[in-house]
């Protein structure tokens, strides 16, 4: 049971910090329970304003708070400035509900929501006076857990936690929890726990595994090797089989400041079975499972009158491949007409449907639309996977256009495999004849409000993809690229935005690094880095020191090549498609030739239905989308 | 702006506790979601982005809290201002709870302005031997010093509380070309005092909250 408030520590902090509103707690649809004998801090390992509307956070709070006797709790990590003042009074961290230490909490779990996060992490360990590493944690230590998608990996991480959760965790965190509360009472040593917690199916124990040499792992096909017996060799991740039937309301609590994704999300359908060999989200949350049309209209109507938002988000990986999204999307517009409420999909697909789709919700106010071609050419759309031609491209800029659309963002990646300066400057082209398009849809006297904007991202190959055995180019080479794309977009009308590629360097370290990466980020930070995603606070210079001083070549670990039959660090942790699948895809990336989607047609042999028990469940056939 | 056919219903609420620390954006985002909840007939604007008709009485700073703080919110179809009442309780946080609901007429003053004259209650942390009030205030507004002239506002000295006497009253003015804030003031007070050696160093605010509010001809806020 939690014991301390800070509160009365923390709130004369609060006068001398920026947007205190971030600390307060009480918003409307937090959950108490006093009296729960076992208690859980979820924590998002970043600012309450990024990770307060963080699915995960929202879904796992719930899912333990509805275990009779057991209390979730949120936590974040505070903005610099909180954090010093804290280091200064002393003060650790605390939860929001309870304004509670994490060190009284019985278990915490901790997200990981991408590479940048992990000098976080161990700020969150280290601020709230936990031992960063498992081996030095006592018995009366909270339990800490991971999962997200960065668990996928979870070498580079592995000495900090206790366990790590992967796939989904509606169903696979209660029952950690569970078992973790009943050995507690029991009082079982936590060396007892953490070897009971590698029986709960998709958990991953790092302490029980040795870590191998790379020669020995090529060996033994494995670089894990279980140190204890009956462990599993291979851990499959989770898919919570009920997600289709299961209620689309998931009570929300509504935040006082602003948030990012501020707004009621409903998630309307889980994975994408589109392919995309780059993609790790497409690869980890497959199968597709698609939610009714009746569970979501219902699911928004009673969300927007228990939160009172004014702004609903019909979020997935592709909303507008919903069988029933027409269907969805008119009766929403119908049932919000005249009350100020705007209903919107986080992408469009690239095509006049997914353009329909998006001027079915965005009624008089047209902002901007984001298409995402990923690559300049279709030789290179087709090496990906990308199934999308150039005429996908242009009938949705003539719809959008027509429409009343005036500005459009096209997302781009540099730096994939077997990229050339050919579809750097294909990258280019494809805007320019966009751009053009664009033009040729819109009044003379409005072109001039005409906006289009080239956004790309640097490639970062990730495990469970395709493409994971490939290597990043460096951040030399994508600067050069970078140039050469802004000396070939011609017209002035056209901006080019680029990701930082040295962030990007340490996001494939930590992608596709192995336990040894785990010492790197520990020095990191010891040096100063934290909060690496924001680039005004990225401390190269600390990795750079960090990697020298342990002799750690981090440029192998980002840009290696390997064939593939080598075995990667990640070859333990399954997300259900078969390395054999990976390895098939990526040859036919070589080849160019593309595969198709299992929810539009036939299966292509993934493997994930069979390794984990569940089939794609759709509402409908997509199929006749297709023939549209 | 004046639309005979709605209704204008004016929300009194307090701003209290941990939520006294809401910035006014953040009050009024709030406030208007508990509007939604309550499922109250609310009018929405035309144009090209529709939202909510709803106006808020002058804004309080970060950190001051006020025990009869309000809105006018226009409904399109009338409803028993007892109803709005108890559909606004049920939705509203208890920080942030509503005191009472009654129509005003259209030709009522603005919000905003409608209640130029606020007093307010501020808890220090130790009894002051002598509390000095400056006679000028320097505020840095967008990194441009301006300095402020206290008997342009302070329409009510301070006033120490004979019974609580670490609580002290006072009353400042907004006017049409800028105001005092009253954070500001009690801060440069604060200052000032421990300059002339009326209080000790470590002298602060505890809780700063406004009690009321009036317009120039004298009528309070109900």
């Amino acid at each position: 049971m939690l014991k301390t408030d800070l509160w009365p520590q923390l709130e004369p902090l609060l006068a001398r910090i920026e947007r205190p509103a971030r600390y307060l707690n009480r918003e409307w649809g937090c959950v108490y329970k006093e009296d729960a004998d076992f208690s859980f801090c979820m924590v998002y390992p970043d600012t309450y304003e990024l990770g307060q509307a963080n699915q995960a956070i929202r879904i796992l709070v719930n899912r333990v708070n509805a275990v009779p006797g057991m209390v979730a709790e949120r936590a974040f990590l505070p903005a610099v400035d909180l954090i010093s003042l804290m280091r200064e009074e002393g003060l650790p961290l605390f939860s929001i509900e309870s304004c509670a230490p994490l060190s009284e909490f019985d278990a915490i779990g901790i997200t990981l929501p991408h590479e940048l996060a992990a000098t976080n992490v161990l700020e969150v360990l280290d601020l709230a006076g936990i031992p960063l590493r498992t081996v030095d944690r006592g018995e009366d230590c909270p339990i800490i857990l991971a999962g997200g998608p960065c668990a996928f990996n979870p070498e580079p991480y592995a000495p900090f936690f206790d366990a790590v959760t992967i796939g989904e965790g509606e169903e696979a965190l209660p029952e950690a929890l569970e078992l973790i509360a009943r050995m507690r009472a029991e009082g079982a040593l936590r060396k007892d726990i953490l070897r009971a917690l590698a029986d709960v199916s998709g958990t991953y124990v790092p302490s029980l595994y040795r870590w191998r040499t790379e020669e020995e792992a090529q060996a033994a096909g494995s670089w894990a090797e279980p140190v204890v017996e009956g462990v599993p060799e291979l851990v499959v991740k989770r898919v919570f089989e009920g997600f289709a039937e299961s209620n689309a309301w998931e009570p929300s609590i509504v935040p006082y400041t602003e948030v990012v994704h501020d707004r009621l999300n409903v998630e309307i359908l889980r994975g994408c079975a589109r392919g995309c060999r780059f993609c790790q989200a497409g690869m980890m949350y497959r199968p597709v499972r698609e939610r009714s049309a009746e569970n979501v209209v219902n699911a928004v109507l009673r969300g927007l009158s228990e939160t009172g938002y004014d702004e609903t988000s019909l979020t997935s990986l592709s909303s507008t491949d919903h069988s029933q999204i027409s269907q969805i999307l008119t009766n929403l517009n119908s049932a919000c007409a005249g009350k100020g409420i705007r209903v919107s999909i986080p992408s469009q697909r690239l095509d006049s449907f997914g353009v329909e789709m998006a001027g079915l919700v965005a009624g008089q106010k047209k902002g901007g639309l984001t298409f995402a071609p990923e690559a300049g050419t279709q030789r290179l759309r087709d090496v990906i996977n990308k199934n999308v031609t150039e005429d996908d491209l242009f009938s949705a800029i003539d719809a959008a256009f027509s429409a009343g659309w005036r500005r459009c963002k096209l997302y781009f990646m540099i730096g994939l495999p077997t990229e050339t300066d050919d579809d750097i400057k294909g990258i280019a082209s494809l805007a320019q004849r966009a751009y053009e398009r664009a033009k040729a849809n819109v009044p003379d006297d409005q072109r001039g409000s005409i906006q289009m904007s080239i956004s790309c991202s640097v490639f970062v190959p990730k495990s469970q993809t395709p493409f994971q055995w490939d290597g990043q180019i460096s951040p030399e080479e994508t600067m050069r690229r970078v140039r050469l794309l802004r000396n070939s977009v011609k017209y002035r009308a056209i901006s080019v935005n680029y990701h930082d590629p040295k962030t990007s360097f340490v996001e494939a370290v930590m992608s596709r690094g192995g336990r040894e990466v785990a010492d790197w980020v520990e020095s990191a930070w010891r040096r100063g880095a934290r909060f690496d995603a924001w680039t005004e606070l990225f401390n190269q210079q600390a990795w750079l020191d960090a990697a020298e001083e342990l002799g750690l070549v981090p440029e192998k670990v980002a840009q290696a090549v390997y064939d593939t039959s080598y075995v990667l660090p990640w070859s333990h942790i399954s997300a259900g498609v078969s390395t054999r699948y990976l390895a098939l895809e990526r040859r036919r990336a070589g080849e160019g030739v593309i595969t198709g989607d299992c929810t539009f047609g036939k299966c292509t042999g993934c493997g994930v239905c069979q390794a984990v028990g569940v089939d794609n469940q759709l509402m409908e056939s997509r199929a006749k989308e297709e023939v549209r | 702006m004046a639309d005979p056919r709605l209704f204008r219903l004016r929300v009194v609420f307090v701003k209290q506790g941990r939520l006294a620390m809401l910035s006014h954006l953040e009050l009024c985002r709030a406030l208007e979601r508990a509007v939604r909840r309550a499922g109250l007939p609310y009018a929405v604007s035309q144009g090209f982005s529709p939202h909510m008709r709803i106006a808020f009485g002058a804004a309080l700073p970060v950190g001051v809290g006020g025990t009869h703080e309000f809105f006018d919110l226009f409904l399109e179809n009338y409803v028993a201002p007892d109803k709005c009442f108890d559909a606004l309780k049920a939705a509203s946080a208890p920080d942030l709870m509503v005191q009472s609901c009654s129509y005003v007429g259209h030709s009522a003053p603005a919000a905003s302005v409608a209640f130029p004259v606020c007093t307010y209650r501020v808890e220090l942390s130790a009894v002051p031997s002598c509390f000095v009030t400056p006679e000028e205030v320097t505020v840095t507004r967008k990194k441009k010093e301006k300095i402020l002239s206290v008997a342009e506002f302070l329409v009510e000295p301070v006033r120490f509380d004979e019974e609580t006497p670490s609580v002290a009253f006072f009353a400042l003015e907004a006017k049409p070309e800028g105001s005092l804030r009253p954070d500001v003031f009690i801060k440069s007070c604060i200052e000032a005092t421990v300059a002339s050696e009326g209080a000790p160093a470590d002298l602060h605010v505890l809780t700063l909250t406004r009690i009321g509010q009036r317009s120039l001809s004298g009528e309070e806020l109900a």
